[in-house]
């Protein structure tokens, strides 16, 4: 049996193609009989992302093999088989075992190192195997790939990091205070980075959200998406001396927290840490309010430089993760020639 | 009476050694964030929420633990010697550092100081606790050569 994949990624093919072509979970039972009866398949499996769609195929022969793939993709997607082939990829052993291990591994995602991949090919796996897609080849591959991918996350810097300016905001806040669940988060002004922003502290789990705006109905709105309370401008002092996280994202030609604010805002609070995200440009924050201590104050230019930061140290990390993939890739071909070479009776 | 004494005298120098610890790391995690650099460590240490509170713990354990353990120091005095007060430098010393301790943990639980001071003030307070404990003995003979 030989281990093949026909696919499209998000390099390969736009999202109008990728979308036509992803499977729903519920799809699967009936994709893989049809793997089986119409392209003889002997073992498969099916990863279904946002970014990619790549049909995993043990075929006895290689003629043929990847036409047949396609013609199945092209029936599934209503997409014409021309225009299919131009964006599908097709790669045999040991390519296509590699590429299980890369992608698994993050190595071939949008955002390099992204942990969710692992966890789609994981389920990938799992839906193959609970529809009796798969085989002993087959589970021992994605078996492989799923701990080569954390052989290479835990050895490498590949997935170290934040990679967006919201991430990276969050990451900054738990390496100040820990657990997030205990904190109030304030967000003053509606600007969209700040927004997002708020909007992934809250799927962090963080106790309480405020927003504070100019304008009040603009604040209620938001409030209302994000089960936030909202404030006008003159409860900002109030709310300096509660809050844990502010982040701030205003088109206020000055500084909306000056120096002495945060200096009497932090008498108020007993010391107690404040992280102070500064969205806005102009900057809405003084800056010299960092040299307090337990004040940390994090501009625009400062979260974009650690996210650089980021994708620099997941880019040094490239070299030693395809190390450890070319090593795992090569045991799972020597457990292949194993299992393929004929018994000789003792 | 005695070994009481040197354990707990033992264990507190130990809780200030957690102290320093997690203050020295506090330090060099709150140098990384007012610097927005993410050095090697950054993604290893602890938060400095956790390293606050294991200072803190820490300060108060070993407060209590030097506490506890000259308690019994002074009473085996008044039993053995018959008197309070034993004139050695490493008793004096370690009245020095009761006090600092004493100081920084009072600090530290109304809130008067949080964070950064604290971390650096334990820094400072574990080079006295190895003062008391190892240059004492230079100063003049001691009745602690043990310790």
């Amino acid at each position: 049996m030989h281990i093949v994949v026909v696919g499209v990624n998000h390099r390969s093919a736009p999202v109008e193609v990728r979308e036509r072509l992803a499977f729903r979970q519920e799809d699967l039972p009936r994709a893989f009989s049809a793997l089986r009866e119409q392209a003889g398949l002997e073992e498969a499996a099916i990863l279904s992302t946002c970014n990619r769609v790549e049909i995993y195929a043990g075929v006895p022969e290689l003629d043929g093999a990847k036409d047949r793939l396609q013609r199945f993709l092209s029936e599934y997607s209503g997409l014409g088989a021309d225009h299919l082939g131009q964006q599908l990829y097709h790669l045999t052993e040991p390519g296509s075992i590699r590429h299980l291990f890369s992608v698994a591994s993050g190595l071939d995602s949008m955002v390099l190192g992204e942990a969710e991949i692992l966890s789609q090919v994981k389920h990938a796996y799992e839906w193959a195997k609970g529809s009796g897609a798969t085989g002993k080849v087959f589970n021992v591959l994605f078996q492989r790939a799923l701990n080569t991918a954390k052989a290479v996350r835990t050895q490498t810097g590949i997935s170290r990091g934040a990679t967006s300016i919201g991430s990276v905001a969050i990451e900054l806040a738990g390496k100040i205070f820990g657990d997030l669940s205990k904190a109030t988060v304030l967000l003053v002004g509606a600007g969209k980075v700040g927004e997002l922003t708020l909007g992934r502290l809250k799927d962090r789990g963080v106790r309480e959200a405020r927003i504070i705006n100019r304008s009040i109905e603009r604040a209620a709105r938001l409030a209302a998406d994000y089960q936030a309370s909202a404030m006008g401008f003159d409860a900002l002092p109030r709310q300096l001396v509660d809050a844990d996280i502010v982040i701030t994202s205003t088109s206020a030609p000055g500084y909306i927290m000056t120096r002495s604010d945060i200096a009497e805002a932090m008498r108020m609070r007993h010391q107690r840490p404040l992280c102070l995200v500064d969205l806005g440009v102009p900057r809405n924050i003084e800056p010299s309010a960092g040299g307090f201590d337990n004040v940390y104050v994090f501009n625009i230019d400062d979260l974009q430089g650690l996210v650089e930061h980021s994708h620099q140290e997941r880019a040094q990390a490239i070299t030693a993760s395809q190390a450890i993939i070319d090593r795992k890739v090569e045991l799972f071909l020597s457990w292949r020639r194993e299992e393929a070479a004929p018994c000789v009776p003792s | 009476m005695v070994f009481l004494h040197m354990v707990c005298s033992l264990l507190s120098y130990g809780a200030f050694l957690v102290a320093f610890v997690a203050g020295v790391l506090f330090l060099v995690q709150d140098r990384q964030l007012k610097h927005k650099r993410m050095g090697l460590l950054f993604h290893r240490l602890p938060s400095l929420g956790a390293l606050d509170r294991i200072n803190f713990l820490a300060i108060g354990a070993g407060f209590a633990l030097l506490s506890f353990g000259m308690a019994l120091g002074l009473i085996g005095v008044r039993v053995w010697l018959g008197r309070w007060w034993m004139d050695d430098a490493k008793t004096y010393l370690a009245v020095i550092l009761w006090f600092a301790y004493l100081g920084l943990w009072v600090m530290r639980l109304r809130a008067t100081m949080r964070g950064r001071p604290v971390a650096f003030l334990s820094v400072l307070g574990f080079c006295l606790v190895l003062f008391t404990f190892i240059g004492a003995s230079w100063l003049r003979p001691s009745a602690h050569p043990y310790l």
